[in-house]
């Protein structure tokens, strides 16, 4: 505002020929109206309450207040130097009525410009901002629905072996009771997506694993095996369905004994869970086991926004799931 | 005395039911079996008056093992499932267990069935399954085969034609009768890889080779395995809908 006050002084002290006091008045008149004229705009631009045609309205507010300004300047420099004198003065300045009115129009129309733009701005990151909070809850929602849709078949078939057991042979009945609580403790508990260490996720799939025995009795066979994976951390939830799968796929393409294979190691940078089950190729997979890997992959998917780390193969009769789990937090905790 | 037979694929949820049904002196246990393949077998060796029947079991699951009976006994199905295929169950009048199975619950199944046991009316399973209550579309047919039992993937079919009260569905490997509807099959396969192109015809989209037009108003679609059957007015206009032209 300074620099636009100087400004005025020298050009018309240099271009017209008035006198010092006339010519400061013009200016400091002048510019103090412009910087009215400028904090009136922001505030009128703000003030509208949408983003819709918003550029249109400041546009309009910047011609009214324009006009505003330039009459007031101009009634209040006529009024300031209103004696015989300096007629001529007032002459010329009724002349430059127009280039003044170009100049704050000018002006007025850059700052509302501006103001509206930076009210665009604003509201479009706001609005980004809803969007990423959304989909951050989509998110969450759809990992807690996928992590549900494991439970309720299971319980309920869990309990009626516990119920047959009770009859039969009450202390394997407390035993199944108790692995049953081992698992529903750690499915409970466990209520975040972070990592947790490979260990704790094979405590609870141990625990789940005893149980499909005891429901499958003698039919069910698992092979594990576990290289140096100590230091490895996987998203929980992940192996358990995987398993759940290939144990029906195994059972229900056979009628003998089952071998479900674990095998678990770590290179580099990568967890790879391989699990193989016999399959019949002669056999369609059952319709309506439910969850399934479409499940698995759609998790994988949302941690890691990879595809590419849930492979399955068939060789033979047998039938192989491959899980990989990228370590990338591994070189971060030597930090 | 009744004739019963125990169908699930867990040891132990035979056992309960078993243990459930000692006290009844007036039904025996004729077989226990793991699967579908084993129930279809021992149900036309026995001729059970009853059986419990689980619905997830390998191989062949409960309502592929009932679709093959010519005469069903009558079921009582005992299930985890879920409240959306219950509602199925409850519409047919027909009795299911829910586990755990409770031993109350079970006495007011066997009662009921007791009842309508006396009035010869045990062939309530027939509108079950008219009915789909499938949760989502099968994958496969399953067909009596001179006594065998044989199960068509839907890839490998080539067309479903109605015959009476049969239904043959042609298959590279030669045709296979089943004694269902066209209705009921075109329900329980796919609808976006089968249409139902005409009353008699049900046709894989993957097995259309070219369409050409026949008589007024029906046009003529020749399959990739050779044969040619008859397109109504309505089976086009499922067609044009499916395929987006």
């Amino acid at each position: 505002m300074l620099i636009v006050l100087v400004m005025h002084v020298f050009i018309i002290h240099s271009v017209f020929d008035f006198t010092w006091d006339i010519v400061i008045a013009d200016a400091l008149i002048s510019t103090i109206l412009l910087s009215g004229a400028a904090w009136g705009i922001i505030l009128l631009v703000r003030a509208y309450p949408t983003t819709a045609a918003i550029t249109l309205y400041a546009l309009f507010v910047a011609m009214f207040i324009s006009g505003v300004t330039v009459l007031a300047e101009y009634e209040a420099l006529k009024w300031w130097s209103d004696t015989p004198t300096q007629s001529h003065y007032i002459k010329w300045l009724s002349r430059t009525l127009p280039v003044r009115f170009l100049v704050i129009w000018i002006f007025n129309t850059w700052m509302a410009t501006i103001t509206a733009f930076r009210k665009n701005l604003a509201a479009m990151d706001s609005r980004f901002q809803l969007q990423a909070d959304a989909s951050i809850l989509l998110k969450e929602a759809e990992l807690f629905k996928l992590r549900q849709q494991l439970q309720p078949h299971f319980l309920y078939n869990s309990l009626n072996s516990i119920s047959a057991l009770i009859m039969i042979s009450p202390e394997r009945a407390q035993d199944m009771v108790g692995k049953l609580s081992d698992f529903l403790r750690s499915s409970v508990k466990r209520e975040s997506d972070d990592n947790v260490p490979i260990d704790e996720e094979l405590r609870y799939i141990q625990s789940y694993l005893a149980i499909e025995s005891v429901r499958f009795g003698d039919r069910l066979c698992i092979d594990f095996r576990h290289d140096y994976t100590d230091d490895a951390t996987i998203p929980p939830f992940l192996l358990q369905p995987i398993l759940e799968n290939a144990i029906k796929f195994g059972l229900y393409g056979n009628t003998g004994i089952v071998h479900i294979g674990i095998h678990i190691s770590l290179q580099a940078d990568m967890l790879t869970l391989s699990i193989t089950n016999p399959y019949d190729p002669d056999m369609q997979p059952p319709r309506g086991t439910g969850f399934g890997l479409a499940g698995i992959q759609r998790r994988l998917y949302l941690l890691f926004a990879r595809t590419d780390l849930l492979e399955t193969q068939k060789d033979g009769k047998q039938y192989t799931t491959t899980l990989k789990i990228p370590q990338l937090h591994v070189q971060s905790n030597t930090n | 005395m009744y004739k019963v037979i125990l169908i699930d694929d867990e040891p132990l949820a035979r056992q309960l039911v078993r243990s459930y049904l000692q006290p009844h002196t007036n039904m025996t246990i004729v077989a226990e079996c793991g699967d579908g393949f084993e129930g279809f077998k021992a149900i036309q060796e026995y001729q059970p008056d009853l059986i419990f029947l689980d619905i997830q079991m390998p191989r062949l699951n409960g309502f592929e093992m009932l679709e093959l009976l010519d005469e069903p006994p009558a079921v009582i199905f005992t299930t985890a499932f879920d409240e959306y295929a219950l509602k199925a169950f409850e519409t047919h009048a027909i009795d299911y267990l829910l586990k755990p199975v409770v031993r109350e619950r079970l006495e007011k199944a066997v009662e009921k069935w007791l009842l309508t046991a006396a009035a010869k009316n045990s062939n309530t399973v027939a509108p079950l399954l008219e009915n789909n209550v499938y949760e989502g579309y099968q994958h496969r047919v399953v067909v009596k085969d001179n006594g065998l039992i044989r199960i068509i993937p839907a890839a490998d079919i080539h067309y479903i034609e109605a015959d009476d009260d049969y239904v043959r569905i042609v298959t590279k490997a030669g045709s296979y009768l089943k004694k269902s509807t066209l209705a009921h099959i075109e329900q329980t396969l796919d609808p976006q890889q089968f249409v139902r192109v005409h009353r008699s015809y049900l046709v894989p989209v993957n097995q259309l080779l070219r369409i050409e037009p026949y008589e007024k108003e029906s046009h003529i679609a020749l399959l990739q395995c050779g044969a040619k059957v008859t397109v109504s007015k309505t089976g086009m206009a499922k067609l044009k809908t499916l395929l987006g032209w």
